[in-house]
């Protein structure tokens, strides 16, 4: 190469990076505004908020926000459930679905395509929320731990990212492992599980943020033991009783004029407490994001794919 | 099909035996497709519902006072059927443009994520990119509802348009149908775009390194490199997940328009899920509820056949 | 063959370890109110009919309800009360009322439901579902006596058919129902075109009487006009809202103004034939003045895009001038304005009307009907559950659950009047306090004893006069004599006599009828054009009246009003009076 080329490259990776740099920034202040601004909306006193004006900054400090959601006791037990289901649900659905996809990426198994077919339709039906509940009850899964994650041992969607990520692993590790005599299941506990863990890492985060963000299931089923509730559920009864009552039903106004005076009036908003129950709620996540970070930057350089 | 006994006779032999041989991806495997079976596909007698008059009060799925396709035909026709009509076009257009704007942002900062050397910065910027993602859509309904409004009320980008001279007036983004594809396919993007990325940058670490290697020997520059190595690197991730979303392009989201919807805008914003939430859910009519649902499953499944068959043409990775 | 079974062994090995998961506490089905005593336990209670509660038969009942309260802490002291004096112990089951119709669908669908439901459903879905008890047997004299004065006045209106022909009561009446006088008032808590103090004040505190339109935005134009700004902020005239729940901000207001009550999509004339308003003259002329306004800048352009929270945000800065809302709708707004002293910024209701009408925006506080608890087919044992709400019944325990434990939560002065302090005031602001001193969740559905107590009390203490007045800041004190009133329910119309119908967005619809869709639609088109029409430049009003009138025309209108006009003639024929 000559002295010139070598030299503009140089330039023009000074500009590239540059330029990378500055949109990276630009992208990191963009998402980054909305949780600060979230973040002080949750230190602000509510009633000041409600004025708007608040940016990154909080106003009128106070704790009272995160006072009210402390002082719940049903979350340290909500808490405890849903660390538990999260870890619950990752362990199995990481086991089961790599086994699964190992089972499949295999060309020269007969019931490949059609589990793979199997799988890939349920991701575009749905059965309705009546039929699935009476499946659930029928199984006495109603107001028990169970249901939170064996119905979701393997989803679809994992299924094919592992697949793919699966079938990248040349064949030839593969051949000469069963040549040495290895059966299937230690091939894929032995050879298949540790070469793919960016991608249980990335799959494991995918199911822990589900789990960890949902409600829906709580409410569905076990809305009737108190003791199984979950964090999220318990954030969204919170919620829901800082809203002043009557956004359905409202012509029926005069129902709502006798509890005026039972209630007397809130002292937190919901939209401040929304914002306290979002840090809340995002800040585990957000601590344990970074260890599952490292499969990712550093990427598997031992050269798991050299022949 | 060969008519002689001995051909079939040895083709059993031949598939019994491969079971056999096979009989330990099947332990590890059959029970899970069993356990989905289940899970997925039984409550599926539900879809009965689509073709009855559906009280829940009736308990038992065939107690129930059958009225054929009527939930269908009440879909499509009348005023009813108009507003089902423009809603699917609603939800087709905003998940199209989602799709393409979304692909476009992550894999791009996927790309330009995976330039960067500094190994500290890479990891800020990421940890900072997927934030958003946590933040639930009432939050974020807000804060876009907010931005999108007059400088007054903390509509910040009417704020710099303004200053930079480009419009005179406010632009009331909120109420001009015209806008709001755009204001969802956005959300969508800022939401998702650092998370999506996560599945883009773990298959690039699959990549094998020593191409990259050979590649500067060449003397390929960066963007050779990006075109040559790492695109066709993650070209079965891309497409395996394009094949995916082209499923789903009946699932334009749910929360966004719920919350930005309003009656101004509603000949652009309403969707499918919210026509079925309104008219289905809400009187207690899972009748139609389930009839919408099954017509979103059979496009559904139209469409991924026919992505799946066009990427098997084009010699990339199928999906099934 | 070996390392195939072995694999199966580890398999099942894994699945049962992680099947084996701990939940927090041994996995107990959901407890069944257990009842110990039986019935009738010999003598000694004022009721021979009912199990009595006492803390040696402890009994559990679980209760479902729709409410936005939240549940009581575990070391609530009245949850203590309760356990000590009664025995009982309650399991709570909150459902918040937004999210209830799916629970409703998949409960309906299950069969299986708990002790006490308590349901707002205003589609009476548990009812029509065959999921209560009818209470008849046990509202006698001899058994569950209070409740059977609560309703018997009443019986008529409440009794409904479940759908198999006959009509019984399965639902007690949560609000509305008043005991002594009438007292209530003092917290006006429904409708009215509310128009910011300040603005009255600079004025000269104009008389209030004979409002029109017309007069009303007069007063906002001039104010404006001398205040372009408050606080900085841009002032706002008039201000609309339009949000999903909350769109009758949007359609009620032409039924006011033509001198009707509120009876939702309809009016109801002197035949008692219901036809809906939204398009006709009344309901044009107003949206019209209103385009009018909209050009004289008098109106806020973000009415009809912005969600609710921003609409109070909105208010709470104590720039926006007047609105069309009811009371209890923007009350954390005016909270918000009070806790910063903002008295001025607080609005005052006006009732305009056209010409030759009379205002009748406030009515008599209506019973609601099959709103309520009720009890379950699945109840194990009704017998108890009854004994428990008739105990509630009394006036003892309804002081409890609104005024709370005397010398702790109130005093009583040497009059026997209740009264509270300001701290003891303060503290019914605090979530946190509440949670540990009220049961909310459990009151909000509980039949209630409203107006006055015996002994001469207002039933809670923002209907005690003395509370209410001593309560109020020197500004409010101030403004209220200005006006020569004493609270702000004088700002409004005397209610006459409720008609016998009244009012009809309480009938209810049935299910997927094409009634209820033609009411759904009639709300969808309001929304998508009234904003239009009202932002519209006023050359364009007819023209774009003239479309919102021919997609109105498209709707089954028929099929609404029909339901409606049968509903009103079965309440003329079976109501009017009780037992």
């Amino acid at each position: 190469m000559s002295v010139r080329s070598r030299k503009r490259i140089d330039v023009e990776n000074i500009i590239f990076t540059t330029l990378n740099y500055l949109y990276l920034i630009f992208l990191c202040v963009v998402m980054l505004y909305p949780m600060l601004n979230t973040l002080a909306v949750s230190f602000n006193d509510p009633l000041d908020t409600v004025r708007g004006g608040i940016y990154i900054w909080p106003r009128k400090f106070t704790l009272y926000n995160y006072y009210v959601v402390f002082n719940m006791d049903t979350i340290y037990n909500a808490f405890y459930i849903s660390v538990t289901k999260t870890i619950v649900i990752v362990i199995t659905n990481l086991f089961f679905t790599s086994m699964l996809a190992y089972t499949i990426s295999r060309k020269e198994y007969i019931f490949a395509r059609f589990i793979t077919v199997v799988y890939v339709l349920t991701m575009y039906f749905d059965a309705g929320l009546i039929p699935n509940y009476l499946l659930i009850k029928s199984l006495g899964m109603i107001n028990t731990f169970r249901v939170y994650w064996i119905p979701h041992i393997v989803s679809a969607f994992n299924l094919i990212v592992m697949r793919t990520y699966i079938k990248t692993i040349p064949e030839s590790l593969i051949e000469s492992a069963k040549i040495d005599g290895a059966r299937e299941f230690r091939i894929y506990a032995q050879i298949i599980l540790p070469l793919i863990t960016p991608c249980l890492a990335t799959i494991a985060l995918f199911v822990a943020v589900g789990s960890w963000n949902s409600w829906f299931d709580t409410f569905l089923y076990n809305s009737g033991r108190q003791d199984l509730s979950t964090l999220q559920y318990e954030l969204q009864k919170l919620l829901a009783s800082t809203m002043t009552a009557g956004t359905r039903g409202a012509q029926a106004g005069v129902t709502e004029a006798g509890r005026a005076n039972v209630g007397g009036s809130n002292v937190t908003t919901p939209q401040s407490l929304r914002a306290a129950i979002t840090i809340f709620t995002a800040v585990p996540i957000l601590l344990v994001y970074p260890f599952l970070q490292r499969y990712f930057i550093h990427g598997l350089a031992i050269g798991s794919v050299k022949e | 099909m060969a008519t002689n006994p001995l051909v079939q006779q040895n083709r059993k032999k031949m598939v019994w035996s491969t079971i056999v041989a096979q009989r330990e991806l099947i332990i590890m495997s059959i029970p899970l497709l069993l356990y989905k079976i289940l899970f997925s596909y039984v409550p599926v007698i539900g879809w009965t519902m689509a073709f009855q008059n559906y009280k829940p009060a009736r308990k038992s799925f065939f107690n129930q006072e059958w009225v054929g396709f009527d939930n269908f035909v009440k879909l499509f026709t009348g005023i009813n059927g108009e507003r089902f009509l423009r809603d699917l076009r609603n939800t087709i257009g905003q998940s199209f443009l989602t799709l393409i704007i979304g692909y476009l942002g992550s894999i791009s900062l996927a790309l330009l994520l995976n330039e960067v050397k500094n190994v500290k910065f890479k990891k800020i910027v990421q940890n900072i990119t997927y934030m958003p993602h946590f933040l639930s859509w009432i939050i974020v309904a807000g804060l876009v509802s907010t931005m999108l409004a007059i400088p007054t009320s903390g509509g910040i980008i009417n704020d710099v348009l303004i200053r930079l001279g480009l419009i005179k007036e406010p632009i009331m983004f909120l109420s001009e149908p015209k806008y709001f594809w755009w204001i969802v396919a956005f959300s969508n993007l800022w939401k998702e775009m650092g998370w999506n990325t996560i599945i883009y940058l773990a298959a690039m670490t699959a990549i094998d390194p020593t191409l990259y290697e050979a590649a500067v020997i060449d003397g390929a520059n960066r963007y050779q490199k990006m075109w040559h190595i790492t695109l066709p690197g993650i070209k079965s991730t891309i497409v395996v997940l394009l094949i995916m979303n082209v499923g789903h392009i009946l699932q334009a989201g749910f929360e966004i328009q719920y919350f930005l919807g309003n009656g101004l805008v509603v000949e652009r914003a309403e969707i499918i899920d919210i026509f079925v939430l309104r008219y289905g859910i809400q009187m207690g009519n899972y009748s139609l509820a389930t009839a919408a649902g099954i017509f979103k499953t059979v496009v559904s499944v139209i469409l991924i056949s026919i992505a799946n068959f066009i990427a098997g043409r084009l010699g990339e990775e199928k999906l099934i | 063959m070996k390392k195939t079974l072995t694999l199966l062994l580890a398999m099942l090995l894994v699945l049962t370890l992680v099947a084996c998961q701990p939940a927090s506490k041994q996995v107990t089905p959901t407890p069944a109110p257990s009842n110990q005593s039986g019935t009738g336990t010999g003598g000694s209670q004022q009721t021979s009919g009912l199990p009595v509660l006492s803390p040696d038969n402890p009994v559990t009942i679980s209760v479902w309800t729709m409410t936005n309260s939240s549940a009581p802490a575990s070391d609530n002291k009245l949850t203590k009360l309760l356990k000590e004096r009664l025995g009982v112990t309650i399991n709570y089951e909150i459902i918040p009322p937004e999210n209830a119709d799916q629970k409703i669908g998949v409960l309906l669908a299950g069969g299986e439901f708990a002790d006490l439901m308590g349901t707002t459903d205003l589609n009476i879905r548990l009812i029509r579902g065959g999921a209560l008890i009818p209470l008849d047997d046990y509202l006698t004299e001899d058994k569950a006596n209070l409740l059977y004065e609560h309703v018997r006045p009443y019986w008529n209106r409440l009794a409904t058919d479940a759908g198999d022909g006959e009509k019984h009561i399965y639902v007690l009446p949560n609000y509305n129902r008043y005991y002594g006088e009438i007292v209530g008032g003092t917290h006006y808590g429904a409708s009215g075109f509310w128009i910011q103090k300040h603005v009255l004040e600079e004025l000269g505190y104009p008389s209030l009487e004979n409002m029109t339109l017309e007069r009303y935005f007069q007063m906002i134009e001039e104010y404006i006009k001398k205040y372009p700004t408050i606080d900085g902020m841009p002032t706002i005239g008039f201000e609309l809202l339009c949000a999903p729940g909350r769109e009758w901000v949007l359609t009620n207001p032409p039924q006011y103004i033509a001198g009707h009550p509120n009876n939702g999509g309809v009016i109801v004339d002197e035949n008692n034939v219901a036809t809906i308003f939204a398009d006709k003259e009344i309901a044009k002329n107003y949206y019209k003045f209103l385009n009018l306004m909209n050009a004289k800048g008098l109106i806020d352009r973000e009415s009809f895009t912005q969600t609710n929270d921003q609409y109070l945000a909105k208010l709470a800065t104590g720039r926006v001038l007047g609105m069309y809302d009811q009371r209890w709708a923007f009350g954390q707004a005016h909270d918000s304005l009070v806790a910063e002293g903002k008295y001025e910024r607080t609005w005052v209701s006006t009732m305009p009307v056209y010409e030759g009408c009379t205002p009748y925006y406030a009515d008599r506080e209506v019973m609601n009907i099959n709103q309520g608890y009720g009890i379950s087919v699945s109840c194990k044992n009704p017998d108890v559950v009854v004994s428990f709400l008739n105990t509630m019944m009394s006036e003892e325990w309804q002081k409890i659950f609104t005024w709370g434990i005397e010398g702790e939560d109130y005093f009583v002065d040497e009059n026997g009047r209740f009264y509270r302090t300001p701290e003891q005031r303060e503290q019914q602001n605090d979530l946190v306090w509440r949670s540990k001193n009220r049961l909310e969740a459990l009151y909000d559905n509980m039949p209630k004893r409203q107006g006055t107590y015996s002994d001469g009390n207002a039933d809670s203490p923002g209907n005690q006069p003395e509370e209410f007045f001593d309560s109020l800041s020197d500004y409010d004190k101030n403004f209220l004599t200005s006006y020569g009133k004493k609270t702000w329910r004088e700002f409004l119309n005397q209610p006459p006599d409720n008609p016998v119908y009244y009012p009809c967005w309480q009938i209810a619809l049935p299910d997927g009828s094409e009634a209820q869709v033609a009411s759904q639609q009639l709300t969808d088109l309001a929304v998508q054009y009234l904003p239009k029409i009202i932002m519209a430049d006023p050359a364009d009003f007819e023209n774009m009246w003239a479309q919102y009138m021919n997609e109105i025309k498209k709707v089954n209108v028929k099929a609404y009003e029909d339901a409606i006009n049968e509903g009103i003639q079965q309440r003329i024929r079976e109501w009017g009076g009780g037992r």
